[in-house]
């Protein structure tokens, strides 16, 4: 949903003053009436093209066709596009009434006239001409030397209007403050800047507040917003997706001020940077936002094309500012870009390893696991780089042994008991291992000394020890159905023998030991509960020890995960542990059968906030049979029957063990690090082509990674053009369009509305800049910093344009309804975020941490279970509680399809698409949110608290307060007003004093205890008035 | 155009005042220069709604002033339902003959399937009202109204998956981000009634046992248009409108005494600032207000006589059900509301179809009849377009195993039914025709773009001329290709 995106208002005013006063320019008058009255038959689209004329070129336009020719210069009689305009007949007038377009203007065709006769001249569209070099003009208009203001100051004497006077200090540290950081500024921070009369005060507010953490987070919105960050899929399912990491890194490179050109290299193509570290491949996440589906129906070749054309409109319109999407059926038909262009440019993204799909789990490869340092990140990375090496040998000797006849275990619906070998020569590696779960005692040790009931090697235990043989991998659960008995075998130390040995199975359930030997050897409390088994087993040789799951208390129907065994002095060796299993199924045994495995992950893959699996096994399982590729099929088998067949479990030692090793350490790191989607590079990219008319089952011509024609050259560093050719070649000082786009995107931040105020939409159809001269100067300087974005800031901030007040007189508003040339600063309604965070701030209750997992604080009731699919992950809202509810709104859980309603309310879009700049609209829903969500009502209170722990007399507490929030002194009369209500309130709550206790009990986080309920609640009230100021919701 | 013009259209299109908002306009006007004060003046006259139609609007004198839309969310089976195909019957669990198919894309739910066996209805069709439309045994409430429905079982999509083809249905366009047919109809047409939204939505209850298909809220979000046209859900559980409801311990009298203090505030700030959208804050918070009593008058059913409730059946009783809905559907109409969506869900049934449509068609039929039944006897019916229809149809062959009481279907968008009734449209039709298996268009083939077409049409907008600039190129709700409206069906 581009929803709540809007690209500024639409005031198509090509110039304010009349176009007679000023020299005629093809770029500002006459390619508008030519691109949205002509261009659709006779411009860049060749397939719709009528009569082969071209009006967007000068030799098609001149060209003679059968006698005639639509434009001669200085001809108005001989021009037969004059001659189409003015002809009264509906067969030949243009355009023609059956495109629907209403007859040109007269201020329209004035225009073309005076055109045509003062010679017919064209001009490159302007954003496609090379950046300028502009100087600033010498100062006017009330302008000082700074640059901006001299270019801002030159437009605006030409108007005889002058910039604003510079606004008061109070307004300007609490406009610059929410604008750097997105929070308001302290009454502390307020008082500092006031006192600050030396010169380079500003300055250094500016400073202060960009080496803020709050900045990364504040400026990390619009780019998240832009890029179409979010926290679950986007279609159907509209799943979970876990990608915070990559907007930690947004909030970082921000913070760390990141130079564009990087951050620009980065996100598209950081992982073909040579050796990339971690971060640049969490950065490569960007290419991930893509809303994706695993919907049952859905058909490969479209989900593919969809991915690769949304990646393709986000990257034109973010950093081209081009609207692509056009071109994806047709030759655009206002901008030089073919369906060729579109699909050559798609091409680039061809290459990415991720699959179309996204099997509705919350990471899809490829992946970075992001180590907490980096000894720990060579660890992770190295187990990752083994583990496939170390996969295929066991594959490999699987086959082996399969070839030379290790037959299957014959299983079918009926009852089946088998028996499998859980430790041999080492314990099974578990996930619970790596996590640092001790495994008490004993040690695996092999040598002519050490005696073995099976394998090489055999487990010591002395005096009093403990271990725990684990029976799982792979977190299968093991569930004890009609009977479990565990084994192992021991050998009595003849010398010195225990006192008393101890078997139990290990399980969610209560369990107790069976007893071999001494019954109080283990202590009275463990002779409580335990079993006797018999004396002492014979020493000197191996013995067999049983355990059912009966005798250790475990019933039917209850997960165990191991085996227990425990002596008591003496020393012995153990070997050969394991399990006799009768299951009333085998086919409904995961050990033995691969679709109930299957099964059972799936539906563990549901319940369970962390995988079950790897996260490559873990997306195959979420695919459907016909989503799976034939390969992707047959890793599934072979990762059953390598990692999770019973019946070869102990042919397949030792191989198995270093790749099951592996496997639960990279499981460990899965489940306690944060792992974000990247892109990886397929040796071979899949082909492109161009899909003819925009069908997924259409392609047409093979096309190849490359950029528009009508754009500087390529230059790619190999033969074949890669990602980060394209990355380089965005950020190539020759571009005409990047740096615009982007100084264009930080200017409307700033000032409210871009230079262009098209900012998604550089093209013929977009605005022409209001300062085109400010724009290639601020590009330029953009581009000569090292694209340093902290600078740029720095600049406009610093500028008057920036700093001059906002109050507007009717004569102005009059003359300049949109502030279009800038004599005065504009008054904005601040974004949902900030909204909800001024409040949270000026409540007291604001937590400070950076980044995370996404929260999920207060939403009303029914907002996900409406309309969310029923096997979907996100159907069901839970809340969560405490220091979750108070986190900057940058953090709060992003649902595409049902966006949270303290957001959505105040137009954060859905993030379905990019959207480069948000509507601000005004609406009773709007109201309603501020005066009666719970989150806004529970700050209203903390911020009564704050004030009434003030000692300080009532006029000065009421002034403190709307300081607090507008950081300006109240006048005389709101002093008044605010007194007056605070009398009425008062009143009211004196005289229903259980109102006043629910008042001052609203939200979760708890009330000071020892302040008069009644005064609380007035308090609260007066608060609630505060927060819901025009004043208060904009910046002024 | 001019830059006053602009300022005007500031004033009044894009922000809508109340009867608080024209006060201070009074005052905002004060400080206005002779001309710009004449021109408001005069606009404001003629503007006296919070939000009204954009000029020239409606473009010819509407049959209907206003719709109400049901959805029946998954795609409903029109071969068990109305479009009855009789001679099917003899071919039971035969392969659907290649004539028929001719190789077109089938979902890969089923296109992995080594047969596909037509499955005739096992409902039971009989003719109902003067034309004799057949309708199916599942819909004996329905039937009843039959001589107010156009039935149209000529309707084709292009999209085959739910997701790309709900977003389609309600936008136009299969990619998100465009805005929908009812954000659409109240830019605009405005609104009527300045204490409620211009677009409201409820998504009823359904029923548990089936298996729900995603709503998504982009299904009645205003896309590129302004926020403001975004449909308003109107919600059973918790407040009807979000956020509707004062915190706790906060009574109406001391919200009022609130927002009288803040007017006064925003007063002060207009004054000071001179800035347009202060008014119209201060116009929406009144707004605000007066909806947080419109609303619970709205959806509090205590005043509907006997009679009335006996007409949508016991359901009507239980919040939240289909049938209460519809009766909200009525009393929005009533109240003048532009745009009413029911979003009903559980239509996708891709196995246990007899059951499973047995308990959809038993949710919603008497509420839909008993929708028209009173939507008539008000005499609203005349002016009100109702409008029935899922995202695509369902494949005449079944979907896993078919046996004589028991088969699936999955999605079909080459051919679907959609009814339309009320103001503008002639009861007692049908229209358009498919082949002997449901699965062409054999006549009149109807595409959404001709629906939303013929839908602006009844409502008095010429689908041509509606248009708003979004990336450089004039979006409309009938699409780029030519569409046509069904003159057919009008009355």
């Amino acid at each position: 949903m581009f929803s709540r995106c809007r690209f500024a208002l639409i005031l198509l005013l090509p110039a304010l003053t009349a176009p007679g006063a000023e020299t005629l320019s093809y770029n500002s008058h006459i390619r508008p009436i030519l691109a949205n009255n002509c261009f659709a038959c006779h411009g860049t689209d060749a397939a719709h093209r009528k009569g082969k004329l071209r009006l967007d070129e000068p030799e098609s336009a001149t060209a003679e066709r059968d006698g005639v020719r639509a434009l001669v210069p200085g001809n108005l009689a001989a021009s037969e596009l004059w001659q189409r305009i003015i002809s009264p007949h509906d067969d030949e007038v243009m355009p023609p009434p059956e495109s629907n377009k209403p007859p040109l203007s007269a201020e329209q065709r004035a225009l073309l006239k005076r055109w045509i006769e003062e010679g017919g001249t064209y001009q490159k569209h302007w954003a496609f001409e090379a950046i300028a070099r502009p100087t600033p003009p010498p100062a006017a208009g009330g302008a000082g030397a700074h640059p901006i203001d001299r270019f801002v100051g030159a437009k605006l004497a030409a108007q005889r209007l002058n910039l604003s006077p510079e606004a008061p200090r109070e307004t300007l540290v609490r406009r610059l403050t929410l604008d750097l950081t997105g929070l308001p500024p302290s009454p502390d921070e307020v008082d500092a800047f006031l006192a600050d009369q030396s010169t380079g005060a500003y300055e250094r507010l500016v400073d202060r507040l960009l080496a803020s953490p709050r900045y990364g987070e504040q400026f990390a919105r619009g780019w998240l917003d832009a890029v179409r960050y979010a926290d679950t899929h986007g279609l159907h399912l509209d799943n979970v997706r876990t990608i915070w990491p990559y907007r930690d890194w947004v909030v970082a490179a921000f913070n760390r001020n990141l130079p564009f050109d990087q951050f620009t290299i980065e996100q598209l193509a950081g992982d073909l940077l040579p050796n990339p570290r971690v971060d640049q491949l969490v950065a490569t996440g960007y290419n991930r936002n893509i809303l994706s589906t695993s919907e049952g129906g859905a058909i490969e070749a479209e989900a593919e094309m969809r991915n690769t054309g949304d990646r393709v409109d986000t990257t034109a319109a973010v950093w081209l500012g081009l609207t692509s999407t056009c071109a994806s059926c047709h030759d655009h038909k206002f901008d030089p870009i073919t369906t060729k262009d579109f699909y050559a440019f798609g091409a680039f993204f061809k290459g990415l390893a991720d699959r179309c799909w996204d099997g509705n789990v919350r990471v899809s490869g490829p992946v970075a696991v992001i180590a907490k340092d980096p000894a720990m990140q060579r660890r992770v990375d190295e187990v990752y780089a083994i583990a496939p090496a170390l996969e295929a040998a066991l594959s490999a000797r699987a086959d082996v042994l399969v070839e030379g006849g290790l037959a299957p275990l014959k299983t079918g619906k009926q009852a089946v008991t088998y028996e499998v070998i859980w430790a041999e020569d080492s314990d099974l590696p578990t996930r619970a291992a790596f996590a640092g779960a001790s495994n008490a005692g004993g040690q695996w040790q092999e040598g002519p000394e050490v005696p073995v009931k099976g394998g090489k090697r055999a487990l010591r235990l002395a005096e009093k020890g403990e271990h725990v043989f684990p029976f799982t991998l792979g977190d299968v659960q093991l569930v004890v159905g009609t009977g479990v008995e565990a084994f192992v075998h021991v050998y009595l130390d003849p010398v010195n023998p225990p006192r008393a040995v101890s078997l139990e199975l290990v399980s969610e359930a209560k369990t107790h030991r069976l007893v071999w030997g001494d019954a109080q050897a283990f202590g009275p409390e463990a002779a409580k509960t335990a079993r006797f088994g018999g004396k002492l087993p014979k020493q000197g040789g191996y013995v067999r020890l049983e355990v059912t799951a009966c005798e250790s208390g475990v019933p039917e129907g209850k997960q165990y995960t191991g085996l227990r065994i425990a002596q008591s002095d003496g020393a012995a060796w153990w070997d050969r542990a394991g399990a006799l299993i009768t299951s009333a199924s085998g086919s409904d045994d995961p050990l033995l059968s691969k679709d109930a495995w299957v099964r059972q992950m799936q539906s563990k893959a549901r319940d369970n906030p962390l995988m079950p699996l790897r996260h490559d096994m873990n997306f195959l399982l979420g695919l459907s049979g016909t989503q799976q590729t034939a390969d992707e099929k047959q890793r599934v088998v072979r990762y059953h029957r390598d990692f999770i067949y019973a019946p070869y479990r102990a042919a397949l030692e030792p191989e198995a063990h270093a790749a099951r090793r592996e496997m639960a350490e990279q499981m460990h790191y899965e489940a306690t690090l944060p792992v974000s989607p990247i892109v990886r590079e397929l040796p071979e990219p899949r082909p492109a082509h161009i899909m003819v008319r925009g069908a997924y089952d259409k392609p047409g011509e093979r096309v190849f990674p490359a950029t528009p024609a009508f754009l500087p050259p390529l230059q790619p560093a190999g033969e074949k053009p890669t990602r980060l050719d394209l990355a380089r070649w965005l950020v190539r000082p020759e571009h005409p369009l990047t740096a615009r786009v982007t100084v264009n995107r930080f200017w409307a931040q700033l000032i409210g509305a871009g230079l262009v105020r098209t900012p998604n939409d550089f093209g013929a159809q977009g605005e022409p800049p209001t300062h085109p001269e400010l724009l290639d100067w601020l590009a330029r300087e953009f581009m000569t910093s090292g694209w340093d974005v902290k600078k740029l800031v720095r600049q406009i901030v610093t500028s008057r344009t920036y700093r001059q007040n906002a109050t507007v007189s009717p004569a102005l508003l009059e003359l300049d309804p949109s502030n279009r040339w800038l004599a005065r600063a504009s008054r904005l309604r601040l974004d949902a975020e900030v909204l909800r965070d001024q409040t949270l701030a000026l409540g007291g209750l604001l937590r400070p941490e950076i980044g995370g997992p996404p929260v999920r604080p207060y939403q009303p009731v029914n907002i996900w279970e409406p309309v969310a699919f029923g096997g979907s992950n996100t159907k069901t809202y839970v809340q969560d509680h405490g220091d979750a509810l108070y986190r900057r709104s940058l953090y709060t859980f992003w649902k595409r399809t049902a966006p949270a309603p303290a957001l959505a309310t105040f137009d954060a879009p859905s993030r379905e698409n990019f959207c480069v700049v948000r509507g601000r609209s005004n609406t009773p829903l709007q109201a309603l949110a501020l005066m009666n969500d719970v989150q806004q009502f529970e700050a209203a209170r903390g911020f009564a608290e704050r004030l009434l722990l003030r000692a300080s007399p009532e006029p000065e507490r009421l002034d403190f307060a709307f300081r607090a929030v507008t950081a300006r002194p109240p006048t005389k009369r709101e002093h008044q007003l605010l007194a007056d209500a605070l009398t009425t309130h008062r009143r009211h709550y004196a005289a229903h004093p259980e109102d006043a206790q629910r008042v001052v009990t609203n939200g979760e986080s708890k009330p000071n205890g020892t302040l008069p309920a009644g005064d609380f609640a007035a308090w609260t009230m007066v608060a609630n008035l505060l927060f819901n100021l025009d004043e208060t919701v904009n910046r002024n | 155009m001019n830059p006053c013009h602009d300022y005007l259209n500031n004033l009044t299109r894009r922000q809508f005042f109340s009867g608080a908002g024209l006060a201070m306009g009074g005052v905002a006007l004060n400080l206005l220069s002779p001309r710009v004060r004449a021109a408001a003046v005069r606009a404001q006259a003629l503007e006296s709604r919070v939000h009204p139609p954009l000029a020239g609007f409606p473009h010819f004198a509407p049959k209907a002033k206003r719709i109400i839309y049901l959805h029946m969310n998954g795609g409903p089976s029109q071969l068990d339902t109305f479009d009855y195909k009789p001679k099917l019957q003899d071919y039971f669990d035969r392969e659907l003959p290649e004539s028929i198919r001719q190789g077109q894309r089938i979902t890969t739910m089923t296109s992995g399937q080594a047969r596909f066996p037509v499955a005739p209805s096992i409902f039971k069709f009989a003719q109902h009202g003067k034309n004799g439309a057949w309708v199916s045994e599942l819909l004996p409430w329905t039937a009843k109204v039959v001589d107010e429905l156009a039935i149209v079982r000529s309707v084709h999509t292009n999209a085959i998956n739910h997701d790309p083809a709900c977003t389609f249905l309600m936008t136009g366009n299969e990619v998100p981000g465009k805005a929908s047919f009812g954000s659409w109809i109240s830019y605009g047409l405005g609104s009527e009634n300045n204490d409620l939204p211009a677009f409201v939505v409820l998504t009823p209850k359904f029923s548990p046992k089936v298996a729900a298909q995603a709503l998504f809220t982009r299904m009645w979000s205003s896309g590129f248009l302004p926020t403001k046209f975004s449909g308003v859900a109107l919600r059973a559980q918790g407040d009807p409108v979000l956020y509707l409801d004062n915190p706790a311990g906060v009574d109406a009298s001391t919200r009022r005494a609130m927002l009288d203090s803040l007017a006064q505030f925003n007063q002060l700030a207009h004054a000071k600032h001179g800035d347009p959208e202060t008014l119209t804050r201060i116009a929406q918070y009144e707004m605000a207000f007066r909806m947080q009593t419109s609303v619970p008058d709205l959806t509090d059913f205590s005043n509907e006589s006997a009679a009335t409730l006996d007409l949508y059946g016991p359901a009507v009783k239980e919040p939240g059900s289909f049938a209460a809905s519809c009766l909200l559907a009525r009393r929005l109409a009533e109240r003048n509301v532009r745009v009413v969506q029911i979003l009903h869900r559980g239509w996708d049934q891709h196995g246990t179809l007899p059951e499973h449509l047995k308990i959809q068609c038993n949710d919603t039929d008497r509420g839909c009849y008993a929708l028209i039944a009173d939507l008539k006897q008000r005499g609203l019916l005349d002016d009100t377009l109702v409008i029935w229809a899922g995202e695509f149809g369902r494949t005449v062959y079944s979907q896993g195993t078919l046996t004589r009481t028991n088969y699936g279907r999955d999605h079909h968008p080459r051919c679907f039914t959609v009814w339309m009734a009320g103001g503008g449209v002639k009861g007692g039709m049908v229209y358009g025709e498919t082949d002997d298996f449901s699965y062409n268009i054999a006549r009149d083939p109807v595409s959404l773009f001709d629906l939303n077409a013929t839908m602006l049409h009844c409502l008095g907008i010429d689908h041509r001329r509606f248009s708003y600039k979004f990336q450089g190129l004039d979006a409309r709700l009938s699409g780029v290709e030519p569409a046509n409206v069904l003159q057919d069906i009008l009355a």
